[in-house]
């Protein structure tokens, strides 16, 4: 792992223990005061019902490495933290949707606000990093929610996980527990993590 | 489960899941219903390569976890479980030392298992003869194993067996006492347990005291109150004595003498008013009843942070009073975990608005009444103060009266100490550590003194009794048909003077069992037995000894006090197999149960159900929610979850009637209620049974009532109630509803 | 007319109607999508759109707004424009109905296309409110573009259906590269102006949908989806592409007609806001139009 991983900040979801609880997505909500529609994480289960396969996972943006989103947006309102979080800026963003047309894991949402439909400006986690606007603001409280990152604290859904299935930090500090539940498996190797290889390469 | 050892509680913990080999699952939901505590059991899978075995009906959030998944029809468990013990016992995979030394009655149990061959038992449940075969051979090789249920398992006519049943299964294998072992009851919410142990049930006096006249005795002199003043509260003396109703059949106190209606035995008069303090009633079944008795009632009291459904469910327009209590967060006193241990809950805000907590509104209206002195008396005997503080005094009082589940450790001073140094105890072991080594946390019950470490293990006898270890209880007598119920020689837990079993400690037979002498003095000031001997000196000497003051005998696995004295599986009342109705009859009608004559057979024969009410109904719950629903309806991102009531119906069978996924459907029950509510498709159910949630309100038999919501307290989501359509059938020793079990006939709306 | 005001309306109602229902975006689709997104077999629009969106979109469209307008430029100033007399015979060519539509029209154009170059170099003008105005902007144009784009198709559809003379006009350029006036093979329209108004009106549709569908993004119209085979977000990510693939061409045609009717034949543009065309423009650029007039005695 090169130096600059040191501090890369991902989201890993262990699928062995998401039970789909939806923990993760209601305390989003709360922390930040979500209007109803939006939904900045979100647990999706496949084969619901059927035996020895139904798999659930928790997703939201992943923070990707070369955020697609980033890429495509005309009005250039994302930006890169250093510790690899992407966040946007609202009052920059035009609501065109071009993120969602890129993004792999439907992550930006849109508030259908306005008569005939018109949308605001995109939505998305900020793995509880907040925004553009001064830190801990009222203003950036209003616009992206809390920012525990700055307070130092857990990302709202991964502190509120029951099960700890959902895991936030540091690269490599998420991936030394993988391992180590990996390795308490004793069932040898294990493909990645859901989602892993499709935001932060290989 | 007290019938069968002493106490009808978790025996581990969940931490102490995690040391299990094999989990098996009856009836509960974990991962739904205990989410944080399922994590426990991830870990097991995760750390131990624990299997995880889930017998359900339906294929649950936590079978989506299971190493084996077997589904079973609705209320044939002990059929299940004889089927295991079978296997076991033709395989030899008992422990035969266990069972010799510590348990009373297999022989019975073993009789009645060699008729449940694998092929019968798939008949009657539905699983197949090699997945019981994998299962048993699984979790009789993987041991420790720990057994887990919940309501699956009690909600039933025969609930009271199926949980006599589990435990057997335990006895056989010898999981019982050890560490990853035990049955695991999963208490379904926030401090149930301590609800339990305080006696918010009709049956007993708190800490399980009998409704003899001694206990009310013991209690009259705890409590500082004269005991005649006490007795003259009761209509009759009798009365004093006597059961009362039940959550599950109150309504048939309200509505006995119309036609059609259960008997009462109730001195003589029908239930006039009701007062309700944080329960909701529109999670119990026979909803149509509980409004019919609603409506007849002539004051209906409910006290909740929100507006409690009950409200909106009636029609009565007047003497209907909403007080707002105040929520855990504007209070603070002890709670107890579904593992015995206590918390200390501090008040996050004072009570907000008008609302008020539970004991000022109890404490205002014993001042009305008349008996608020007595009523608060017991607070101020310990230190004889002159006014009390709320709530350690209560908290102290309880430590200083209940013997029987041994909370003399538990008072308010050492509960807080636990709770504030939280992160010095260990997951799983619940061990302390730091200025906390030596005790458990939150010092689960039998807590003995006020130096004792708590014990984390119920019957665990490779631990000393100061440090958790103890026996079963002996509270069946000594003798039962020629044979010494007391436990087998080296039974008794370690360092314990008698190594083998020994009676329950009272004041006669201490100087013998613990081989000492007591002073004049201790002779004077010693209680009658260790339930009662407030002086302590019981306790005391037990532990010098090693000794459990209960004593240390067999578990039981007969009952010969019980209609059945070992489990035998009998038929729901409303089963779909009439053949297996007239091999499998319920019990005869139970007059005067909880002073209601209460249907058995008459219900199960009055005719075959199953013709008109081909499918099973089960009920259960969701995640975002508990209880009827009430504050989580009343949150918008909780309520988003599920916004709307519906069914989990099997595509298959949806396709029968016509119904697609998202139609509106009829669900009407045996009963001659219905409920409209929408299909969802789901392959968690096979095609012989649809699922419901229970927390939803607001809409009755197909009516919307939510204009009746008081202005701004409508919940964000609404819908019928499943109790509407769940069927009638109680359980024959504690009359719990069955509602895991009945039968209804759908139609598309 | 009225009636297809109505049903236009209509249809939007329909459109907010079905935005009602549940998400198919983000409710029970996300999971098909996620597994979908790069999936083998798969479109790949996701990472297409990525791709072309990041690379190339802006830079075609940024080649467009420049390079056209350069050869345009260099074509006035090499060949120069073509000049008419306007003091002789007019004749009518385009009535009332077609020059309030093709206003109405004009105007919408001149709305959509800076709009759009704004929101693609939507950077460049800082994003924030201008744009945002700008992108509603462009909804608005939409609208009044929407409700005049059949009437237009319909009545140029007989004058815009392709002849032999087209072929001709082809091979010259429309004599376009050459200063001699010398009549040209054209009827009442010519090939450069029957490609304008074939995408103008057919590309324009797209444009319409293609745009609505991205506007209204979260709706729930399956036929839509049955129609294209097309999961939503799919439908998305193609109409982004269409959009841009579309709109280059266009706009391309869009400064070409401009550039014909202000420009490269001086005060051709009159004959849209009068009626009238000059004679003598007719006469050379629209000859068999001319000589069919003339057959009938209507010159």
């Amino acid at each position: 792992m090169s130096v600059n991983e040191m501090a890369r900040m991902k989201f890993y979801c262990d699928d062995d223990r998401c039970i789909d609880c939806n923990g993760c997505s209601v305390a989003c909500a709360e922390a930040h005061e979500l209007p109803t529609g939006i939904t900045r994480r979100k647990v999706i289960t496949l084969n619901e019902g059927i035996e020895g396969k139904e798999v659930s996972t928790s997703v939201a943006c992943m923070h990707c490495t070369d955020a697609p989103c980033e890429q495509v947006c005309p009005v250039d309102c994302f930006y890169i933290r250093e510790d690899g979080i992407v966040l946007h800026d609202k009052k920059t963003c035009i609501g065109c949707g071009y993120c969602l047309y890129a993004c792999p894991f439907g992550a930006p949402q849109f508030p259908r606000d306005g008569a005939f439909g018109t949308k605001g400006a995109m939505d998305k986690c900020t793995m509880c990093a907040g925004g553009p606007e001064e830190t801990n603001s009222i203003e950036e409280r209003e616009l992206y929610g809390q920012n525990r990152i700055a307070e130092g604290k857990v990302p709202m859904c991964a502190a509120m996980c029951s099960t700890k299935a959902l895991l936030v930090g540091d690269a490599q500090e998420v991936s030394k527990i993988y391992r180590a539940r990996i390795a308490a498996k004793g069932k040898g190797v294990q493909s990645a993590p859901y989602g892993w290889s499709k935001a932060y390469g290989a | 489960m007290a019938n069968t050892w002493g106490y009808g509680a978790m025996t581990n913990s969940l931490g102490d899941i995690q040391n299990a080999k094999a989990i098996i699952i009856f009836g509960a939901n974990p991962a739904v219903n205990h989410p944080v505590g399922f994590s426990h059991f991830l870990k097991a899978k995760e750390r131990n390569n624990a299997q995880l075995i889930v017998v359900d009906p339906r294929y649950t959030k936590t079978a989506a976890k299971a190493d084996i998944f077997a589904q079973i029809r609705p209320g044939t468990d002990i059929p299940f479980m004889y089927g295991m013990l079978h296997i076991i016992f033709k395989n030899g995979w008992e422990d035969k030392k266990f069972i010799n030394d510590r348990v009373y009655g297999i022989e019975d149990v073993r009789k009645e298992a060699k008729k449940w061959t694998p092929q019968k038992v798939a008949d009657v449940t539905g699983v197949s003869v090699e997945k019981l075969m994998q299962i048993t051979r699984v979790y009789a090789k993987s041991t420790p194993g720990t057994l887990i249920w919940a309501m699956g398992l009690t909600q039933h006519t025969i609930g009271s067996s199926n949980t006599r049943m589990a435990p057997i299964l335990q006895l056989c294998l010898g999981n019982m006492g050890v560490e990853g072992g035990g049955c695991n009851i999963l208490r379904g919410h926030d401090n149930v347990q301590g609800a339990t142990d305080m006696c918010c049930l009709s049956h007993t006096l708190p800490g399980y005291y009998g409704l003899s006249e001694g206990s009310w005795k013991y209690f009259a002199k705890s409590w500082g109150v004269d005991f005649k003043w006490l007795q003259g509260r009761f209509k009759s003396p009798k009365m004093m004595s006597t059961k009362g109703f039940t959550l599950a059949k109150w309504y048939s106190g309200v509505l006995a003498g119309r036609p059609g209606e259960d008997k009462i035995h109730n001195a003589g008069t029908n239930l006039k008013a009701l007062f309700v303090m944080g329960n909701g009633i529109t999670s119990i079944a026979q909803q149509a009843k509980v409004k019919e008795a609603l409506d007849n009632l002539e004051l209906i009291v409910l006290a909740d942070p929100f507006v409690n459904e009950a409200a909106i469910l009636t029609d009565k327009k007047d003497d209907v009073f909403i007080l707002p209590a105040a929520t855990q967060f504007e209070t603070s006193g002890s709670v107890t975990a579904t593992n015995r241990s206590a918390q200390w809950r501090y008040q996050v805000v004072e009570p907000l608005y008008e609302s008020k907590p539970d004991q000022e509104i109890m404490f205002e209206l014993a001042k009305k009444l008349g008996f608020y002195d007595e009523l608060t008396k017991g607070m101020l005997i310990r230190e004889n103060k002159k006014s009390f503080k709320w709530p350690e005094d209560a908290t102290d009082e309880i430590a200083r009266i209940i013997k029987t589940i041994g909370l003399t450790g538990w008072t308010s001073k050492r509960i807080k100490k636990h709770t504030d140094n939280w992160h010095m105890f260990d997951e799983v072991s619940l061990r302390g550590f730091g200025p906390m080594k030596g005790e458990y946390y939150g010092l689960p019950w039998p807590c003995w003194t006020e130096t004792h470490s708590g014990s984390p293990i119920l019957y665990n006898i490779h631990r000393p009794v100061k440090e958790g270890g103890m026996g079963f209880r002996n509270r069946f007598g000594l003798v039962h048909d020629g044979v010494d119920l007391l436990a087998g020689k080296n039974s008794a837990p370690v360092g314990s003077k008698v190594k083998g079993g020994y009676p329950e400690i009272t004041a006669k037979n201490i100087e013998k069992v613990l081989g000492i002498k007591l002073t004049a003095d201790e002779k004077r000031r010693i209680g009658k037995n260790w339930k009662v001997d407030t002086s302590g000196i019981i306790a005391q000497k037990c532990m010098e000894a090693g000794i459990a003051p209960y004593g240390n005998a067999k578990a039981r696995a007969k009952v010969w006090t019980f209609p059945d004295q070992i489990p035998m599986h009998r038929e729901p009342l409303h089963s779909p197999r009439p053949d297996l109705v007239k091999k499998y009859p319920t019990y005869k009608d139970k007059p005067n149960h909880y002073r209601v004559d209460t249907k058995f057979m008459s219900k199960q024969s009055e005719k075959d159900w199953s013709k008109e009410f081909p499918i099973n109904l089960v009920t259960g719950r969701l995640v975002n929610m508990n209880g009827a629903g009430m504050e989580n309806r009343a949150s918008k991102y909780l309520a988003a979850l599920s916004p709307e009531m519906f069914c989990d119906i099997h595509p298959g069978l949806a396709a029968n009637y016509g119904i697609r996924n998202g139609d509106m459907m009829w669900i009407y029950s045996p009963e001659g209620t219905k409920i409209k509510v929408k299909a969802r498709y789901s392959y968690s159910v096979s095609e012989d049974r649809v699922f419901l949630p229970f927390h939803f309100a607001g809409h009755f038999q197909g009516e919307d009532l939510s204009g009746r919501y008081p202005e701004g307290t409508k919940p964000y989501a609404v819908g019928e109630s499943a109790n509407t359509v769940t069927n009638y059938g109680y359980d024959i020793i504690t009359q719990i509803p069955e509602t895991k079990g009945g039968l209804c006939r759908i139609e598309k709306a | 007319m009225k009636k297809y005001i109505l049903l236009l309306l209509g249809s939007f109602l329909l459109a907010s109607v079905a935005y009602a229902a549940d998400s198919q975006i983000w409710g029970e689709m996300r999971v098909e999508n996620i597994l979908a997104y790069g999936k083998e077999g798969s479109l790949k629009l996701g990472s297409l759109f990525t791709m072309l969106q990041s690379n190339y979109f802006a830079k075609i469209f940024l080649a467009i707004l420049v390079g056209v307008p350069s050869v345009f430029l260099l074509h006035y100033l090499v060949i120069g424009p073509k000049v008419f007399s306007h003091d002789g015979k007019k004749i009518y060519a385009f009535n009332i109905f077609h020059r309030i539509v093709h206003q109405i029209a004009a105007i919408s154009f001149i709305v959509l296309v800076p709009t759009g170059f704004i929101m693609t170099f939507g950077s460049t003008f800082g994003g924030g409110e201008f744009v945002r105005m700008m992108k509603d902007l462009h909804g608005l144009a939409t609208v009044t573009f929407a409700i005049v784009v059949i009437p237009m198709f319909l009545m140029w559809l007989k004058n815009m259906l392709p002849t032999f003379d087209d072929i001709k006009w082809m091979m010259i350029v429309g004599g376009y590269l050459s200063k001699v006036k010398r009549p040209v093979p054209a009827g009442k329209f010519n090939a450069g102006q029957k490609a304008w108004y074939w995408f103008a009106t057919l590309g324009g549709m797209v444009m319409i949908l293609t745009g609505a569908i991205m506007y209204f993004m979260d709706f729930n119209i399956p036929m839509i989806n049955e129609v294209t085979g097309l999961s939503q977000i799919d439908l998305l990510r193609a109409s982004a592409i269409l959009h841009a693939v579309v709109g280059f061409v266009i706009v391309a045609l869009f400064f070409t007609h401009i550039y014909m009717a202000v420009f490269a034949i001086k005060g051709a543009i009159h004959s849209i806001i009068t009626g009238y065309k000059e004679e003598e423009e007719v006469k050379i650029l629209h000859s068999s139009w001319y000589k069919k007039l003339k057959k009938e005695g209507k010159v």
